[in-house]
């Protein structure tokens, strides 16, 4: 019994990569998260805005794809904005029918569902790691965090 | 495998999606609120709530909790954050794109701030040094802001097995737990003591990863309305610049400093500790 249920922990703590199927449910559970707390967040009615998100998702669908078969290293992530950079650029025909639509969705209520799964996604380990050697790696932290943060403020205003 | 731990059983599994849409939309009720501290105030977004709230469904956190989810249905919430913030960055594009000729302006000044995380190892490195009396793992936990292509460096140099990969994690926990947090903290700080132009402060927000730099061009945009569309483009745009260029920057410049930057300030023990890497 103690056995089987360590095996269990133990998968549970390891690392899950999707496939690119998984990637695309993962995607929509995601954007119907999203418009849920649009709708709580900015008012903006969930089919109001429902258009804006299947652009959104087409960008991101896009995206996941080129990453899958432009081997170069690139991260999904990168080439989801490029493509989202480029649709809306000045010169591109679109962009100014994705700018109308898109300003159905706000910005910050896009990223309060991303932190609570963040919140879900800490792990025993990270939980023990910060039990074992918490204070001190709390303050370098906070030191590295801030430290980054105003030496690029400091670099930035100086050369703007 | 048992049909209820695949991943896409798992993805479809509603517990941790309602948790997650239920604290949410609570979150997004509460709304934008803020407390003064001396002239500056902090400004609490409701991505803040959202992520506390949330601590307290974590059954790795709270025993309580795996009445509510257990550890295998929540496990799945690490994978979907990867694709969970494609949809947000692609709307962070759709702000980069249109403001492109502003951001080409100030190119120099976004080329450059990549370099800020020397100013980490200014503060940082010294005290974990010479205060905490931290060994090696000081290299790794202040080279850098501790990202993914950062992990990814010190584990091809040194292993994460070793002192300079558990100094990375640590930081890389940190981040993870708190950083998004403390980014948005810090950002509307600054953003009320008017020591800096709103668009080097949105620069700056996207040295770390994508939620660090959400979180804290939100908090910039909420500070700043009226410069709303130009502080999201310019953190977007940083942020895209140092996923770019962030792991070039630390293989060339700040991991050999800080490799140099730990030996000076470690001089009286260099004899006892001998690093078994050698280049």
């Amino acid at each position: 019994m103690t056995t089987q249920t360590d095996t269990m922990n133990e998968e549970a703590s390891k690392e899950i990569r999707l496939t690119l199927k998984e990637s695309i449910i993962a995607l929509i559970v995601m954007c119907l998260v999203s418009l849920v707390s649009n709708w709580a967040g900015a008012g903006t009615d969930f089919f109001a805005a429902l258009p804006a998100m299947l652009i959104i998702f087409a960008m991101v669908v896009v995206g996941m794809l080129l990453s899958k078969f432009i081997p170069i290293g690139f991260p999904a992530v990168a080439w989801v904005s490029l493509v989202s950079v480029l649709l809306t650029i000045p010169v591109s025909p679109v962009a100014a029918p994705i700018l109308a639509e898109l300003k159905n969705i706000s910005f910050l209520a896009m990223v309060t569902p991303v932190l609570a799964y963040a919140a879900m996604a800490i792990t025993k380990m990270e939980v023990d790691l910060f039990k074992r050697s918490g204070f001190k790696i709390a303050v370098i932290s906070i030191l590295v965090f801030t430290g980054t943060y105003i030496g690029s403020a400091l670099i930035a205003n100086a050369f703007l | 495998m048992k049909p209820e731990s695949t991943p896409t059983s798992l993805l479809l599994n509603w517990r941790l999606h309602l948790i997650v849409i239920a604290m949410s939309v609570i979150s997004e009720w509460i709304g934008i609120q803020s407390i003064p501290v001396a002239n500056a105030k902090l400004l609490f977004l409701p991505l803040f709530y959202a992520f506390i709230l949330c601590l307290f469904f974590n059954p790795n956190i709270l025993k309580f909790s795996e009445k509510i989810i257990t550890k295998k249905q929540a496990s799945i919430a690490a994978p979907i954050i990867v694709i969970g913030i494609l949809p947000f960055i692609a709307k962070f594009g759709t702000l980069i794109g249109p403001a492109l000729p502003k951001i080409a302006e100030a190119g120099s000044a976004m080329i450059i701030q990549e370099l800020g995380n020397l100013g980490t190892m200014l503060i940082a490195m010294p005290i974990a040094v010479l205060v905490f009396k931290m060994g090696r793992e000081a290299i790794g936990a202040t080279f850098s802001i501790a990202r993914e292509p950062n992990i990814a460096l010190i584990s091809d140099r040194y292993g994460l097995k070793s002192n300079e990969g558990i100094g990375v994690m640590g930081v890389y926990v940190m981040g993870t737990m708190f950083g998004t947090i403390y980014f948005a903290l810090l950002a509307g700080f600054f953003a009320s003591t008017g020591w800096f132009d709103p668009r080097a402060l949105a620069m700056a927000c996207g040295v770390g990863s994508g939620s660090m730099t959400a979180a804290c061009s939100g908090t910039l945009a909420t500070s700043f309305p009226e410069m709303k569309d130009e502080i999201l483009a310019f953190a977007g745009a940083s942020n895209l610049l140092t996923n770019a260029t962030g792991l070039y920057v630390a293989i060339f410049i700040t991991l050999p400093f800080s490799e140099w930057f730990y030996r000076k300030l470690s001089k009286d023990n260099t004899s006892t500790i001998t690093s078994k890497e050698s280049h």
